[in-house]
């Protein structure tokens, strides 16, 4: 499969899952790959493998919502929107999300510290 | 619970979702192609592409079965084990948490054991909640047996029962060894195995042709005697069983499970046509019945009620004064032992309770531990209820495994009821079976919830303040907690020993008690007799003259004499009697208890005389001793020497002379003070009557010598229950000596526990709050103020507990009430001592982690962090 430079740290594909549904409306699997790709400025690349068994899961947790409709280019797919509940954890996830961010910086500057002396 | 009933559909429906995700990903597929296309692949080459970067369809599938339960399964293995790992990693935590547990489920099985056994398991009879015992009441003479054509009666017109049947025993000799060995044996009225709904495990029943007075002699031997004496041979219907002056032919063995009466090994008609068992006032059957399927206790009793009045109607004298008494044979049989039974499963549910919460608190320290690794946990996305899941399960594990340990600990502790307990009322049923251990996981999976739920529920608070800040701010807040559960374990403990202590006071209260009598230096003994014999009253009364006689030319025997009960073992003789100059219908009918016992009596257990004389040997005139008591009551103004008196209804007794007061003795019991208690000088012969002789040397060196010496006076007759008086005694209060001891047992552990876990909480804050005493050390302050603040606290922590404890056992006193001896449920001193004990241990436990706070190198300590 190549080099995974990129890859997702787990756990922060759902919040990026929720950021991407809470923005737009209802958007299918694919979209939701290019959506962050884009995003990301091509930075992130979501493993389908990993996005599919996540939407399953964020969907039974009720944090999201799927329906079978047609796209614009009339084939079957299966679009996801964000539910109330989904929006809640949202939340928690991007507090938890800057908890972490905040306690790897300090990491790294005690380790740029250690290396300045 | 939404994502429970998504998993069942799944399971239900495997194919549904599998058809979702294939299409699903081939929508992926298409898009991807379509956009490969477009930044100019062929339509084929972008297809391919598109493919190899999506990867295996069923990759992804095995991927997304996440939602089956099977892979939830597999999620809950993996938390076991990494859970184990996690453990082995910290073995003092493990083994501490895994030996309390232990202590805890363990005791707790063990009395839940003998709980199911004694009282929950029904009798191990067909139907048996339908057994009743049937007694009949006569206020004169207090003889619950029932006279054999009384109980033909009730059995032939009575509605509510489907049989009844009655019983006597008595003990016989097996002599094929070298001296005579004790045989019990039991007559039985008809239906007797119909009554108890069992039937021979080889031969066969009694035949009618066989019950009636006269016939051969058969016999039924229990499963005990058929494995020691024929060794289980399957031939032995039909042999000839010799023994004492008799022989009958054996029809059948019982099943071992058959044992309705202790120590019963043959079972015997009793012909219930015998022209001697025609007398109404003749007793001697213990009455069994089963009630009809439906029939209540109730209408059981008011049947036979009815029945009673008509048969008073038909013979007034004596079945006017008679009234039967029906009770459960199941409440009979277990009745006394429930109580203290159950108060052992309180105390050691307590036991249970205190190891719990002994275990939260060190599951509380070991979770504020990890909080950063539960904080990270959190962050890379999982949820609260696996963090929680992976908590719960080194919960559980640590709880099964005290629970396997604690089984080891039943096992133990059924000898030990069989060795403290004897008789202890179907002791011999308690064992461990699949039950307790089934009882005892129960116990664990209770354990975990309730000792993991605290600390997992603070561990995995979401909203963890500054999780990846010093966790030095939540500890406040924790500790608190963990000391309210110390506080907890001292108050649970210290009842606990204020119950044991209560009942070690009892029982040194009751060896303190004055007799009366001098139970020290007393030989006594049974010797086997049948009731046939006891026929012959000159024969009877000369055979056990001889005995005595004997006895007293044994060297190192200063007397011998007979009593019918044993001095200071409880029993219940009341009678009612009559003066020869009658009474005034106004005063008090004179009850007494009555004891049978030969003239050298009072002067073999000293008992002392205070006026009139001793009841002579072979005196012409039947004589009767009273005690002072009995004088006082019914004689203050006039003296009873002299007096002839006489109980009605009782016609083996003639009236007799009171010759003399002796003083009084508690013979119904150590715990009761003396009643009044007339003394008929006789040689009571009947079944049961107990030898007792004064020895100059330890009574129990003397056996041997008895034995051999009563076995040249009577070589057919076994000699039996040959026990110094002191040990019939402490005997006869087993069941307080048993809850004493265990009770004590319990109270030491939760000490143990409660001082533990003061320990290591104190241990726990040291460590907390090193820093903090490593700068005021290093500010100069004093160490023996850093030790004070810490012994201080434990005690202050401790105190609470005490003072909660005490309000506790003041409250629950009630339970221990009728258990008591000369110490009331509140004695103050008892109460104090408690107390003092309780702080002096918890002193101990503080003080180890106060003085290493007090050794803290504040330098080290500062650089720490």
């Amino acid at each position: 499969m190549g080099a995974r430079k990129n890859d997702i740290l787990q756990g922060t594909l759902v919040l990026l899952v929720l950021e991407t549904l809470a923005g737009g409306g209802p958007m299918h699997g694919y979209a939701i790959t290019s959506h962050i790709h884009h995003m990301s400025d091509q930075m992130l690349r979501v493993e389908e493998g990993s996005l599919y068994p996540a939407l399953h899961r964020m969907q039974q947790a009720g944090w999201l919502r799927a329906e079978w409709r047609k796209t614009e280019k009339n084939r079957e797919a299966r679009f996801y929107s964000i539910t109330p509940k989904g929006r809640k954890q949202l939340q928690v996830e991007q507090e938890s999300w800057l908890r972490l961010t905040e306690g790897v910086a300090r990491v790294m500057r005690a380790v740029a510290s250690l290396e300045l002396r | 619970m939404m994502s429970w009933l998504v998993r069942l559909w799944n399971i239900l429906r495997p194919g549904r979702l599998e058809r979702e995700l294939d299409r699903e990903l081939s929508f992926h597929l298409l898009e991807r192609a379509d956009e490969l296309q477009a930044n100019g692949m062929s339509r084929e080459e972008a297809l391919r592409t598109a493919g190899i970067q999506l990867g295996n369809y069923r990759l992804y599938r095995e991927r997304t079965r996440d939602m089956d339960i099977q892979q939830w399964l597999e999620g809950a293995l993996r938390n076991l084990r990494h859970a184990g790992r996690a453990l082995a990693k910290a073995p003092g935590f493990t083994a501490t948490v895994i030996v309390t547990l232990a202590l805890g489920i363990g005791s707790n099985s063990a009395v839940f054991s003998a709980i199911y056994a004694v009282v929950l398991r029904p009798l191990p009879y067909p139907q048996s909640d339908r057994l009743v015992t049937l007694e009949q009441f006569n206020p004169k003479a207090r003889q619950p047996v029932i006279a054999p054509v009384r109980l033909a009666d009730w059995n032939r017109l009575n509605t509510t029962f489907q049989a009844m049947t009655g019983y006597y025993t008595q003990d016989s000799s097996e002599l094929s060894g070298e001296l005579p060995e004790r045989l019990t044996q039991a007559f039985v009225s008809r239906r007797f195995l119909e009554v108890w709904g069992v039937a021979p495990a080889l031969g066969r029943d009694f035949s009618p042709a066989e019950e009636h007075f006269g016939a051969h002699g058969v016999v039924l031997i229990s499963d005990r005697y058929w494995r020691r004496r024929f060794n289980s041979d399957q031939n032995v219907v039909g042999k000839r069983l010799r023994f004492a002056q008799l022989s009958a032919t054996i029809i059948g063995v019982m099943p071992a499970s058959f044992q309705p009466v202790r120590n019963v090994d043959l079972w015997s008609p009793s012909p219930d046509d015998a022209p001697f068992a025609q007398n109404r006032e003749l007793t001697w059957y213990t009455g069994v019945g089963r009630l009809k399927p439906g029939v209540t206790l109730e209408q059981a009793q008011a049947n036979l009620n009815a029945v009673q009045a008509a048969l008073a109607r038909e013979y007034p004298r004596p079945d006017a004064q008679i009234s039967p008494v029906v009770k459960s044979l199941k409440e009979s049989t277990v009745g006394d032992a429930r109580t203290s039974l159950w108060i052992l499963f309180g105390s050691v549910s307590l036991l249970l309770l205190i190891a719990c919460t002994n275990v939260a608190a060190l599951l509380l320290s070991r979770a504020a531990a990890r909080q950063q690794e539960i904080s990270v946990r959190f962050s890379l996305g999982a949820s609260r209820t696996s963090v929680a899941a992976h908590l719960l399960s080194e919960v559980l594990i640590l709880a099964i495994a005290g629970a396997v340990l604690g089984l080891g600990v039943a096992a133990a502790a059924a000898k030990v009821f069989h060795t403290l307990a004897g008789n202890l009322p179907r002791v011999e049923e308690i064992t461990l079976d699949w039950r307790i251990a089934v009882y005892s996981l129960g116990c664990a999976v209770a354990v975990a919830l309730a000792c993991g739920l605290l600390p997992v529920i603070r561990g995995t608070r979401e909203n963890l303040t500054g999780s990846f800040r010093n966790n030095r701010t939540t500890v406040s807040n924790g500790n608190r907690l963990r000391f309210t559960l110390v506080g907890v374990q001292v108050a649970l403990a210290v009842t606990l020993l204020a119950g044991a202590s209560l009942l070690i006071r009892s029982l040194q209260q009751l060896g303190q008690v004055s007799p009366g009598f001098d139970p020290e230096h007393i030989l006594t003994f049974q010797m086997s007799t049948s009731w046939a014999e006891t026929g012959d009253f000159k024969a009877s009364m000369a055979r056990v003259d001889r005995i005595l006689d004997g006895l007293r030319g044994v060297p190192g025997v200063e007397n011998a004499t007979v009593d019918v009960g044993l001095p200071g073992v409880p029993s219940d003789y009341q009678v009612e009697l009559k003066t020869d100059q009658g009474r005034a219908e106004t005063e008090p009918k004179i009850l007494a208890q009555g004891r049978a016992v030969s003239p050298g009596y009072f002067t073999t257990l000293k008992v002392p005389l205070i006026a009139g004389e001793m009841c002579r040997d072979q005196a012409t005139v039947r004589q009767m001793m009273v005690n002072h008591a009995f004088a006082n009551a019914y004689f203050a103004a006039s003296s009873p020497i002299g007096r002839h008196l006489s109980q009605p209804g009782n016609i083996y007794v003639p009236a007799s002379e009171v010759t003399g007061i002796v003083g009084d003795a508690r013979e119904m019991g150590l715990d009761k003070e003396p009643v009044p208690t007339i003394y008929w000088c006789t040689y009571p012969f009947q079944p049961g009557t107990r030898f007792l002789a004064r020895t100059h040397g330890d009574p129990a060196l003397m056996s041997e010598t008895f034995r051999r010496k009563l076995h040249d006076i009577d070589p057919a007759r076994s000699v039996f229950d040959m026990k110094p008086l002191t040990e019939q005694i402490s005997d006869a209060f087993a069941e307080n000596r048993l809850r004493t001891i265990l009770l004590s047992f319990f109270a030491g552990a939760a000490i143990l526990l409660a001082s533990v876990g003061l320990y290591g909480s104190l241990s726990y804050s040291v460590h907390l709050r090193r820093r903090e005493v490593g700068l005021r050390l290093a500010l100069g302050a004093l160490r023996l103020r850093i030790v004070r603040q810490f012994v201080s606290q434990g005690l202050v922590v401790s105190s609470l507990g005490c003072i909660a404890g005490l309000i506790l056992a003041i409250a629950v006193k009630r339970f221990l009430a009728g258990m008591l001896y000369g110490v009331s449920a509140t004695d103050p001193t008892t109460l104090a001592s408690v107390a003092v004990l309780v702080l002096a241990v918890s002193f101990l436990a503080s003080v180890l982690p106060a003085i290493r706070a007090a050794r803290l190198e504040p330098m080290r300590v500062l650089r720490e962090d």
